[in-house]
């Protein structure tokens, strides 16, 4: 195995309504390595959502510990962690949540703007390069109102990628496409994975998604289901329903 | 490079922002427009009736400072203050000091004497002056003192005839009065002496004997008869007593229109040009001058204009005024000409009243024509001023201390000042010499004092003290000194004479520097004097520098100084022994210095409310934006934005609209300025003619007030996101995740 990218030990997390403490992770320890195409499944409910945040630096855990390209969040101020986030991780949103005043081009380039080292030609380079790769290279100047789902989660992925991230998250990427897009979103992810070398975690439901993963983390209650481990794309890994 | 490439991406999003809410940006943009534009037009609109105003008053009569004494009780209002009193100002008792301490602080130009005061003066009686004619006649043709050829007696009567009958006319007027008083009360409210006066008048059998005994007639009519016609008025006038000469060469807005300015050491009256016209000149004419006017300037017609109408109704209904002045000769043109104007068939029995009457029924048609007639046609023949250049002005003033006061002054001209010559506010001062103006107010002038002197010596008068006055008069006391009369002793009792020791021979109730009344003098003889007096008399300037004064307007070299000029004259008052009090031309302006400042105090709670209002407005459509983009904020946080880049997005979006709209609004500001300023705002009324000193405005554009109007604007945007960026600040990045279901 590669070295772990995202290292995660006894993670918990607990998020307080009012006076009632909810424990979203109950302990969590997994390792993601460098290369990875891996799911995160489980009902809703079931703290996908949770470990992904803990992962993608947007919140960090109540408890225990999680290392991200070798740093520690808990031990990072809210800038680093932003900083981190800009320069490690990619997002893919359920929803896309392109800006929907900026056409695609402008979208992509959002992130490397951000980032501030990097030169306008530079930008342009790298934004038509991967615009290209995730087939929207004629749709550049287009506003996201004028495409359709798919593309516009395909320019998400173009922007998520565009920074050269060693970690990709997507939240439930295909929940709001039909299957067929939905397929089609998941081998350009995939192809990415393989071509480019990008770690990609996602959070899904969808068995049929699921099967494109490599690794398979089953999550229940707050907890890593039994029977977690799989690494081969095995199409029927059985679930561990409690 | 990449920071501004940050700011250009927030820009960006920003302006696009705007363009996808156009609603928002249509209502917060339209708040901001209008607010810039408001500062914009307000401002150099204020800014430049403040310049015009204080170019005419500081160069009319107020100059940069006022000194006056820093012990008066009031403050000094050049224009008229906010009582209708004048102010108690303390006196300055030598000018030419005052002059010489003001001359040493820096940037003081030039110094002029000022007092202003008011009083009243009679305007004339037509009877009286009907009568005063026809007395000189008589006494000419009675002379046995100059020997008249045959052709000056012949001429002595003709003038005698005509002058008689102008006094018939007066009186068929005055009956024709009566009997229209009759028409309209009882019988027994008239009062039946004053009808019996007018029948006398009336008859031939009169006027046959009046030749008899002229003299004794003429004195019949003078007492009896003249009191009936009551149509002299009582004016108020308000005036600056000065050094006319230092005067018109520190103010150079004044300017003489008729006749000429007063010789230096003489005295003199100058009428207000705007007095003059509005309430000295025969008030048909002046308003027949008020209609061409409201005409002309203002495109007013009788037709729409109530108050034209009413000038017009006056003026057909108030016909007396110049039937009064007219002989029979007079009259009987008037009618062949009225009745030829009005088409009228030749009628020598026409009531001349009826077709005046008909002939000031003007309507907007026929206006010009009959104005013109007016004054081609029937103005030689009338006497349009109640008071003419080189008449003498008899002045009768209440002096500081309650003495009526009167004072002859000729009446050299008429002047203005350029600018307010139609301004009622400071068209109603008129200007005097300084020594009457001295005596009005109950100074005494050396002149005064040894008239004084030589009068009381001719009439053998005794002074008498007032504890002593009623047995003085009814002879009930002794001649001992009254005991109880030690208070008349008053220190420095003017006109104390030497040598007679009883307390009681002081003179009654002199105010240290107040003359007493004088004794009447009513001999013609006496009259004739005092007018010759009053023409000839010739003071030397020492009198007029070196006497009391009220107060002194200061000049400046540069206007700029006046701030600092302000303490420097108390200061150097305080070195030379004067308690002095240095106010702006504003304040002293009175009333009218505290328009301006009323203006931009309108003006700035104006600005203050519709930028207030915006910032409201545009906070809320700030806020309303935010809390939609909650989920767009959320995903640029978690892909890497700081907040400060939220910030700096929210803000520049708030600056956007701001310059953007703000930017317009001053821009259309500022071009209607322009347009404006090419085309001016005409003055409508007195109030605007003297704000805009002269009869338009044209406002200068104030780059002032452009920069202020972006300052605000932009002050306003940014405060106004603070709140809005406050709250999109606090977006996690977990909000970008959240699914609205």
């Amino acid at each position: 195995m590669m070295k772990a990218i995202v290292s995660v030990k006894d993670a918990v997390k607990n998020y307080t309504l009012g006076k009632v403490v909810v424990p979203a992770l109950r302990g969590v320890t997994l390792e993601v390595g460098a290369g990875e195409f891996m799911s995160i499944a489980g009902p809703s409910g079931s703290g996908k959502t949770t470990l992904l945040n803990l992962i993608g630096c947007v919140d960090t855990p109540t408890s225990g510990t999680v290392e991200v390209a070798g740093k520690n969040t808990r031990e990072l101020s809210e800038r680093q962690l932003t900083d981190l986030r800009l320069n490690t991780i990619g997002f893919i949103f359920q929803s896309f949540n392109l800006v929907s005043v900026l056409n695609v081009f402008q979208n992509c380039e959002l992130p490397l703007l951000l980032q501030k080292s990097i030169g306008s030609d530079e930008r342009k380079r790298r934004v038509l390069e991967l615009l290209d790769k995730v087939g929207l290279g004629d749709h550049v100047k287009h506003r996201p109102s004028e495409l359709s789902g798919g593309q516009r989660q395909r320019v998400a992925i173009a922007r998520a990628l565009v920074t050269r991230p060693q970690l990709v998250l997507a939240d439930e990427p295909t929940a709001n496409l039909d299957s067929v897009t939905g397929q089609n979103i998941l081998d350009l992810m995939k192809d990415l994975n393989r071509t480019q070398g990008t770690t990609f975690i996602f959070s899904t439901h969808d068995q049929k998604v699921m099967s494109y993963a490599n690794t398979i983390l089953r999550l229940a209650d707050g907890k890593l289901a039994a029977g977690n481990g799989a690494t081969a794309a095995a199409p029927h890994v059985a679930g561990a329903p409690a | 490079m990449s920071r501004l490439d940050t700011m250009r991406v927030s820009a960006q999003i920003a302006v696009r922002n705007l363009g996808a809410h156009r609603l928002k940006t249509f209502i917060v943009g339209g708040i901001i427009f209008f607010g810039a534009f408001l500062v914009v037009l307000g401002n150099s609109l204020v800014e430049s009736i403040d310049n015009s105003m204080s170019r005419s008053v500081i160069g009319s009569v107020a100059g940069n400072i006022q000194v006056y004494n820093a012990t008066s009780k009031d403050q000094l209002a050049v224009m008229g203050g906010m009582t209708m009193g004048d102010p108690d100002l303390a006196q300055i008792d030598d000018f030419a000091k005052l002059r010489a301490t003001l001359l040493k602080v820096p940037h003081v130009k030039s110094v002029v004497p000022m007092g202003i005061s008011g009083a009243l003066v009679t305007s004339g009686n037509t009877i009286d002056i009907a009568l005063e004619r026809l007395r000189g006649i008589v006494r000419k043709e009675l002379d046995a003192g100059t020997p008249k050829d045959v052709a000056t007696q012949r001429q002595l009567a003709a003038q005698l005839a005509a002058q008689k009958d102008h006094v018939r006319q007066i009186i068929t007027v005055l009956q024709g009065d009566m009997k229209n008083m009759k028409a309209i009360v009882q019988e027994q409210a008239v009062n039946k002496e004053d009808v019996e006066v007018i029948q006398k008048s009336a008859s031939d059998a009169f006027w046959v004997d009046f030749d008899k005994d002229p003299y004794g007639a003429l004195e019949y009519l003078e007492n009896h008869l003249a009191p009936l016609a009551v149509d002299a008025d009582l004016l108020f006038i308000r005036y600056v007593g000065t050094d006319l000469g230092s005067f018109s060469k520190s103010f150079d807005r004044m300017k003489i229109v008729d006749g000429t300015t007063v010789p230096p050491g003489k005295r003199g009256f100058l009428f207000s040009k705007f007095i003059y016209e509005d309430q000295l000149k025969l008030k048909s004419a002046r308003r027949l001058d008020k209609i061409k006017e409201a005409k002309d300037l203002r495109g007013e017609t009788i037709a729409k204009s109530e108050e034209l109408q009413r000038f017009v109704r006056e003026n057909t209904q108030q016909v007396r005024e110049v039937l009064l002045q007219l002989d029979a000769l007079k009259t009987a043109t008037f009618r062949a000409k009225l009745q030829k104007e009005l088409a009228l068939p030749a009628d020598p029995k026409a009531e001349l009243g009826a077709l005046l009457a008909q002939f000031f029924a003007t309507d907007d048609a026929n206006f010009q024509g009959r104005y013109d007639f007016f004054y081609r046609e029937l103005a030689p023949d009338l006497e349009l001023y109640r008071v003419r250049i080189g008449d003498i002005l008899t002045i009768k003033a209440f002096t500081k201390s309650g003495y009526v006061q009167s004072v002859n002054v000729p009446v050299y001209g008429t002047f203005q000042f350029e600018g307010l010559e139609k301004s009622a506010l400071a068209g109603a001062l008129n200007l005097m010499d300084l020594v009457s103006f001295r005596e009005l107010y109950g100074f005494m002038s050396d002149e005064k004092l040894a008239e004084i002197k030589t009068l009381r010596a001719s009439a053998h008068a005794k002074e008498v003290s007032r504890e002593n006055a009623e047995a003085e008069l009814f002879g009930a006391g002794s001649d001992e000194p009254s005991p109880a009369a030690p208070g008349a002793k008053a220190p420095g009792g003017v006109g104390a004479k030497p040598g007679k020791a009883p307390p009681r021979h002081i003179i009654a109730d002199a105010t240290p520097g107040v003359n007493p009344e004088l004794p009447e003098i009513s001999s013609p003889l006496a009259a004739k004097l005092r007018r010759e007096e009053a023409r000839s008399r010739v003071f030397p300037p020492d009198e007029v520098e070196r006497g009391v004064v009220l107060n002194a307007a200061v000049l400046l070299d540069d206007p700029k100084y006046m701030r600092a000029t302000m303490p420097a004259i108390v200061k150097q008052g305080e070195k030379d022994g004067l308690k002095l009090k240095a106010i702006s031309w504003q304040e002293s302006a009175g009333l009218i210095g505290n328009f301006i400042n009323l203006a931009r105090g309108v003006l700035m709670v104006a600005i203050i409310i519709i930028f207030t209002v915006a910032l409201v407005i545009i906070n809320n459509a700030l806020v309303m934006a935010t809390l939609e983009r909650v989920r767009e904020i959320g995903t640029l946080r978690a892909i890497g934005a700081q907040k400060r880049f939220i910030l700096s997005m929210l803000v520049v979006e708030a600056v956007v609209i701001g310059l953007l709209f703000g930017g317009l609004g001053a821009a259309a500001g500022a071009v209607l300025v322009k347009i404006i300023g090419a085309v001016g705002i005409a003055a409508k009324s007195d109030v605007q003619f003297f704000f805009f000193s002269g009869p338009r405005l044209r406002p200068f554009l104030n780059p002032a007030a452009v920069v202020a109007a972006f300052v605000i604007v932009i002050f306003v945007a940014t405060i106004s996101s603070f709140y809005p960026a406050w709250l999109a600040m606090r977006v996690t990045p977990r909000q970008a995740m959240q699914e609205e279901e």
